[in-house]
């Protein structure tokens, strides 16, 4: 629940975001990011399909290679379909 | 392991460091990222590294649990709540549904949520049916919990919440006789939401060191390098190093939107207690989507249940970082993923369910192909050694004055 999935975003539209990771697509609120602007390319971290904070990418493939490994061990949490 | 990772081990492998050196992260994230990457196995001997009170599902209290378990039996609602928390047991007689699992297997709707979004969806979908959402979490699940009630929930949605504070049960284990850590490594989600400057208090009214992390290997072995050096150096403060994420006031809409919808209250801890000013409940305002206001009748049946815990279930202990996971007496017996006991066991978060994952064996028995807790450098209340005592400052110190078990 508190393990964040970085995302790029793709289009938005109003307080969503199509955002992708690792070729998952999701659709992430970006209610709790009002008081920044958020457009395509930009990263941001994902908890429970919002969007709490803007990231760089370096940032978001760091955090990344971290997801991939827990994956690869067969228990991490999965991602893309968990917490969009 | 990346070469900043490397060098930040080197860094602190060469410092002089004390013989035994206690870091506690009190976040899910933190300690799966430390395990999965292998830190302790990595770090000098005698540098410690404590899961705390970082899993919100494993601190939900029962009488929450059983709540949730009893209107989802006993309503013509449907019921959602995140996936962990579905497969969270409460002690009840033989026979009657121990967990939202086991009700869903006796009839009832319950069906898991990935966001408070999917929530509102099913809501939506199944208007004009009440929807119970069954949400415990921590801040960084709080504040979108408030963004979609505040954004418009549909009428039918009732949200049971169970939203709990990560400071206050660091500020009561530094309040109590023994604390049992020597520095603090502050969960980075939770200050990207709050801001770091929750944890000020830490270094600030305690005198010990502290560092925001992120949850990658470079981010946590810079804020153990930090913490050391501040304990070293015998100055403590309040170090970032998620500092690009986690920035100074937090997250400005998540806080508005939280004050907005919720208030501060006292509430239990699973296993633990009320802890003052520890939780968050719907304002007045949002009564209309209180679930405890639409079903009132379960609230005092929950709270009859209130303490009821699992014979020989360790989670609160191992929640409070007074004893590792593989030292419960259940953990990897009679306790594991695919039959758990405790919700330590059950949740992604949970430091038990973090240790079975990463291949860590109960210290009871043998599991085939499996470290020992020891090769994962993970024995500490086996370890009684004196520790500091040089350090003349160490003395005034919480937590450092070597002479007080941890358990």
């Amino acid at each position: 629940m508190c393990l964040g999935v970085p995302m790029q975003v793709l289009a938005v539209e109003g307080h969503t975001a199509r955002c992708a990771a690792r070729g998952v697509e999701r659709d992430v609120s970006l209610f709790l990011l009002q008081h920044e602007p958020v457009g395509p390319g930009d990263w941001v971290m994902v908890h429970v399909g919002y969007a709490i904070q803007r990231m760089t990418e370096a940032e978001a493939r760091s955090a990344w290679e971290l997801h991939d490994e827990a994956l690869a061990a067969g228990d991490g949490p999965t991602p893309g379909a968990a917490d969009a | 392991m990346s070469a900043e990772a490397r060098r930040w081990l080197e860094r602190i492998r060469a410092l002089p460091l004390p013989e035994r050196f206690r870091i506690m992260n009190v976040c899910g994230g933190h300690e799966r990222a430390i395990t999965m990457a292998g830190l302790r196995r990595l770090l000098p001997p005698g540098i410690e590294l404590i899961p705390g009170p970082g899993c919100p599902v494993c601190v939900c209290p029962e009488e929450d649990v059983h709540q949730a378990v009893q209107l989802a039996l006993r309503e013509d609602v449907v019921l959602v709540a995140f996936g962990d928390m579905l497969r969270v047991p409460v002690n009840v007689p033989r026979r009657v549904p121990r967990s939202l699992e086991q009700a869903r297997a006796a009839g009832a709707d319950v069906r898991p949520v990935a966001s408070p979004m999917e929530a509102a969806a099913v809501a939506r979908a199944e208007a004009p049916r009440p929807v119970v959402f069954f949400a415990a979490g921590f801040e960084t699940t709080m504040a979108p919990v408030a963004a979609m009630l505040a954004e418009g929930a549909p009428e039918n949605l009732f949200v049971l919440l169970s939203g709990r504070l990560t400071w206050p049960a660091v500020a009561m284990l530094l309040e109590s006789e023994t604390p049992g850590f020597d520095a603090l490594v502050a969960p980075g989600h939770v200050s990207t939401v709050m801001g770091p400057e929750e944890w000020r208090f830490v270094p600030e009214r305690h005198g010990i060191p502290a560092a925001v992390a992120g949850f990658t290997p470079e981010s946590l072995l810079a804020a153990f390098y930090s913490v050391l050096r501040q304990h070293l150096e015998a100055r403590p403060f309040l170090d970032n190093c998620y500092a690009e994420v986690a920035r100074p006031g937090g997250n400005p809409s998540a806080r508005r939107l939280l004050a907005e919808v919720m208030e501060v209250c006292d509430a239990p801890w699973r296993g633990i207690g009320t802890l003052p000013r520890s939780g968050l409940r719907l304002r007045m305002a949002w009564r209309a989507h209180d679930a405890r206001a639409r079903f009132p009748a379960y609230e005092e049946e929950g709270r009859r249940r209130a303490g009821r815990m699992p014979p020989g279930c360790d989670c609160a202990r191992v929640v409070l970082g007074r004893i590792y996971p593989d030292q419960c007496r259940l953990y990897g017996r009679a306790c594991t993923p695919r039959r758990p006991i405790g919700p330590c066991m059950v949740s992604d978060e949970g430091a038990c369910r973090i240790w079975w994952a990463g291949g860590v064996a109960s210290r009871r028995s043998t599991r085939p192909g499996s470290r020992s807790a020891r090769d994962a450098k993970t024995v500490p209340g086996a370890r009684r050694r004196p520790t500091l005592a040089a350090d003349a400052r160490a003395s005034r110190l919480p937590g450092l004055d070597g002479t007080k078990a941890d358990e």
